[in-house]
């Protein structure tokens, strides 16, 4: 009986360390999508030894991701809930690794013909939960605002809930985009319309300048302005590992914070960290 | 004559050639209203399945199923590994577990209803609704049937739990985990008051598929703390719980020991204002949990609990006194003809540790030991002895499991655990129910269990 058992308990070892190789998947935020694939890509092209898997589905799926075994590492645009940290520690007894890869500034968009300029963040809560609805109320044109936003799964959507919302629900007017390019191609042809995301995607839109209340300077999300932290609405984004990183990893993520990856920051349109 | 008719057949064209171009840019206008209201009409579609979308993501289903092999020592032991073993039976297939949990989460309110679906039936493990409050998310109530709020491994659901069962002190104070009551919860998301939590509840005192038996309600309580101590990949959690309530006697005989006596054994107090008083079933407990994510290898984590107190039994057993449990084979004592069950008395404590070692991403190894003292006031040698009266209920036990686990892929795993199950000897002129336990009873069990969770 003895040996019965211990040669399942050899069998069942021997099959969980198979090793699949020097491949690295990535998963999570779509803010952090053509940013994670530009250091994948430049990191593959130097390290043709190793495989970097690239994909999005939004912060939420890549927490998921990471707490269910499924991903080595995670982009997140928002910091991983107590909620979530606990799930991983119930799995895995750790508490998961938060590296800060980068910090954005959470640009405004609107069409580029749109004759607003600024809005406050107790403007912009209003417009996101429903209180305006017309671009008048804001000093544009009498029309109806049409309002565009990230799906629940996004960590862009829970950051923005988190802080221009307060914590309050969206207005179920709000037409919601699965990813930040989404947003930004609905803003660009919608000359009523107004969405939110990362700053590196603002092709062909006007970037409005945010203001934290009515008395305060407004400030438009440059690099300058996120690094001081004058633009109001500005974050870090996150990759999270569920243990301490070792071997090819490792390698990935020190490179990722080297000087190196962190000038592809800057060309993907974010800030560095360092 | 030719030059007027050219100028006459030059205004006809030109005027068709007008005419053709207005009733082309009238008829392009008419498309482009037309593709437009078509497109207004599928917003106003997305817009109204969005809403039912909305709604339809607020219900989340989850559960899980444990099917399992054991195998024991001998044939028709007892056992905390998954309920006793019938006579004659040595190996047996179960559903362990067959859980299916609805939850409707608004947000700040929660409706929840688990059932548990096995060989044995369909029964209610969780049912209840929850309210949160509005301003900080950081305190809520919940009403219904749910985890009794003490220590750690009572909330830690089975489908994570590393070894396949709760130690014997859980399943001896709390069986079922579940109970009817209201609880309060204190757990802020942020701010220096995250790193504490704070549960407390009042609760009827029987089991969650019973209803009251009594006036008096129980309070159980945890005040807890998580550390994390995030650059050394270390965390400590922990906590101090309190369960204060009472059993109401339907007996006038109520057992306690005999510290005076050479010999250590129950005495009756037959006082008739026993009947329908009630006596106290206090316990305490402290639990600790360290995580520690080691190199190379995978986190670890280590879980201890000590609990302590005084628990109204009957004589058979240690759980606590349930003079309406169904089955119940303890002694009976008659008043005015009508069958009732005597309260026995003993002051009790217990503990267990349980390590658990990730091993790369599919591997875990476990190790748990925990030993349950039924009643801290005897020893093995006074069971049994001539002129005790001390009895099954009194023994105590100590358990070492030893286990692995493979992650199959995100929901499946195998569970390959064995128990060794110790009973303190007891005196060698123990006799009748209590000779057997003059050994160790052959009661180690092998389980095999598969499981799928989604």
């Amino acid at each position: 009986m003895k040996k019965i058992i211990l040669t399942l308990i050899i069998a069942i070892a021997a099959f969980g360390f198979m090793q699949k190789g020097e491949t690295i998947t990535v998963k999570g935020s779509d803010t952090m999508v053509i940013l994670a694939q530009r250091w994948a890509e430049l990191y593959m092209s130097k390290h043709p030894d190793v495989t970097v898997q690239v994909t999005g589905g939004g912060s939420g799926v890549g927490i998921s991701a990471l707490i269910n075994g499924t991903t080595d590492i995670c982009n997140a645009s928002r910091s991983m809930k107590k909620s979530e940290k606990e799930k991983l520690k119930q799995r895995f007894n750790t508490l998961g690794v938060e590296i800060k890869a980068a910090k954005d500034g959470l640009a405004i968009y609107v069409r580029e013909n749109n004759p607003v300029d600024e809005l406050s963040l107790s403007q912009l809560k209003d417009i996101y939960t429903g209180k305006t609805t017309n671009w008048k109320q804001v000093g544009g044109p009498d029309t109806k605002i049409i309002v565009y936003g990230r799906e629940n799964s996004s960590g862009t959507y829970v950051y923005f809930k988190d802080n221009v919302l307060d914590g309050e629900d969206f207005a179920p007017s709000v037409q919601t985009l699965p990813g930040t390019a989404a947003v930004v191609n609905a803003v660009s042809k919608d000359k009523n319309g107004i969405g939110y995301g990362g700053a590196a995607y603002a092709k062909g839109i006007k970037l409005l300048k945010v203001k934290k209340d009515a008395n305060s300077t407004a400030y438009a999300p440059t690099e300058e302005n996120v690094k001081s932290g004058d633009y109001p609405i500005s974050r870090y984004l996150y990759m999270y590992t569920r243990n301490r990183p070792t071997g090819a990893m490792k390698d990935y993520i020190d490179w990722i914070l080297s000087k190196e990856g962190q000038e592809i920051v800057t060309k993907v349109g974010y800030f560095p960290v360092k | 004559m030719k030059r007027i008719i050219f100028i006459i057949s030059l205004l006809v064209a030109i005027y068709l050639n007008a005419k053709s171009q207005d009733s082309s840019a009238v008829a392009t206008k008419d498309e482009v209203t037309e593709v437009k209201g078509a497109v207004d009409g599928i917003n106003e579609t997305v817009l109204e399945m969005k809403s039912t979308l909305d709604a339809l993501k607020k219900i989340k289903i989850s559960g899980y199923i444990q099917a399992q092999y054991q195998v024991a020592e001998s044939a028709g032991v007892g056992s905390y590994a998954g309920g006793n073993f019938p006579q004659n039976v040595k190996s047996r297939y179960q559903v362990r577990r067959g859980r299916f949990k609805i939850n409707y989460d608004n947000d700040l309110t929660q409706y929840v209803l688990q059932l548990d679906v096995t060989q044995s039936g369909v029964g209610i493990k969780d049912a209840y609704v929850s309210i949160k409050e509005p301003w900080y998310r950081a305190a809520s109530l919940t009403a219904g049937v749910f985890d009794r709020p003490f220590g750690f491994e009572i909330s830690y659901s089975s489908s994570s739990r590393e070894a396949p069962e709760r130690s014997r002190l859980f399943q001896t104070l709390f069986p079922g985990e579940r109970e009817l009551g209201a609880k309060i919860e204190l757990a802020p998301e942020n701010g220096p008051l995250s790193y504490f939590n704070l549960k407390a509840g009042v609760f009827n005192g029987v089991l969650s598929n019973a209803n009251e038996n009594d006036r008096n309600k129980d309070f159980i309580g945890r005040a807890g703390f998580q550390l994390p101590f995030d650059e050394e990949g270390l965390a400590i959690d922990g906590g101090f719980s309190v369960y204060t309530g009472t059993v109401t006697a339907n007996s006038k005989k109520i057992y306690e020991i005999d510290n005076s006596s050479s010999i250590k054994k129950y005495i009756v107090d037959s006082t008739i204002t026993n009947l329908g008083n009630g006596f106290d079933r206090n316990y305490y407990g402290f639990d600790l949990q360290l995580y520690y994510d080691v190199p190379v290898i995978g986190g670890a984590t280590l879980r201890g609990e000590y609990i302590w107190g005084k628990q109204p039994g009957t004589d058979k057993s240690s759980s606590f006194y349930n003079p309406d449990a169904a089955g119940t084979t303890d002694t009976k004592s008659s008043i005015d003809g009508k069958k009732v069950t005597d309260i026995y008395m003993r002051n009790f404590n217990g503990w267990y540790l349980n390590f658990v070692q990730n091993i790369g991403l599919k591997n875990q190894f476990v190790a748990k030991y925990d030993v349950y003292t039924p009643n801290k006031d005897v020893t093995a040698n006074d069971i049994g002895a001539v002129g005790s009266n001390l009895n099954a209920g009194d023994i105590k036990y100590s358990t070492l499991g030893l286990g692995w686990i493979y992650h199959w892929d995100s929901n499946v795993k195998f569970v390959l655990y064995y128990d060794w199950v110790k009973n303190e000897k007891v005196n060698s002129l123990a006799s009748g129910t209590l000779a057997p336990f003059k050994e160790d009873l052959k009661d180690n069990v092998l389980t095999f269990r598969m499981q799928y969770k989604f």
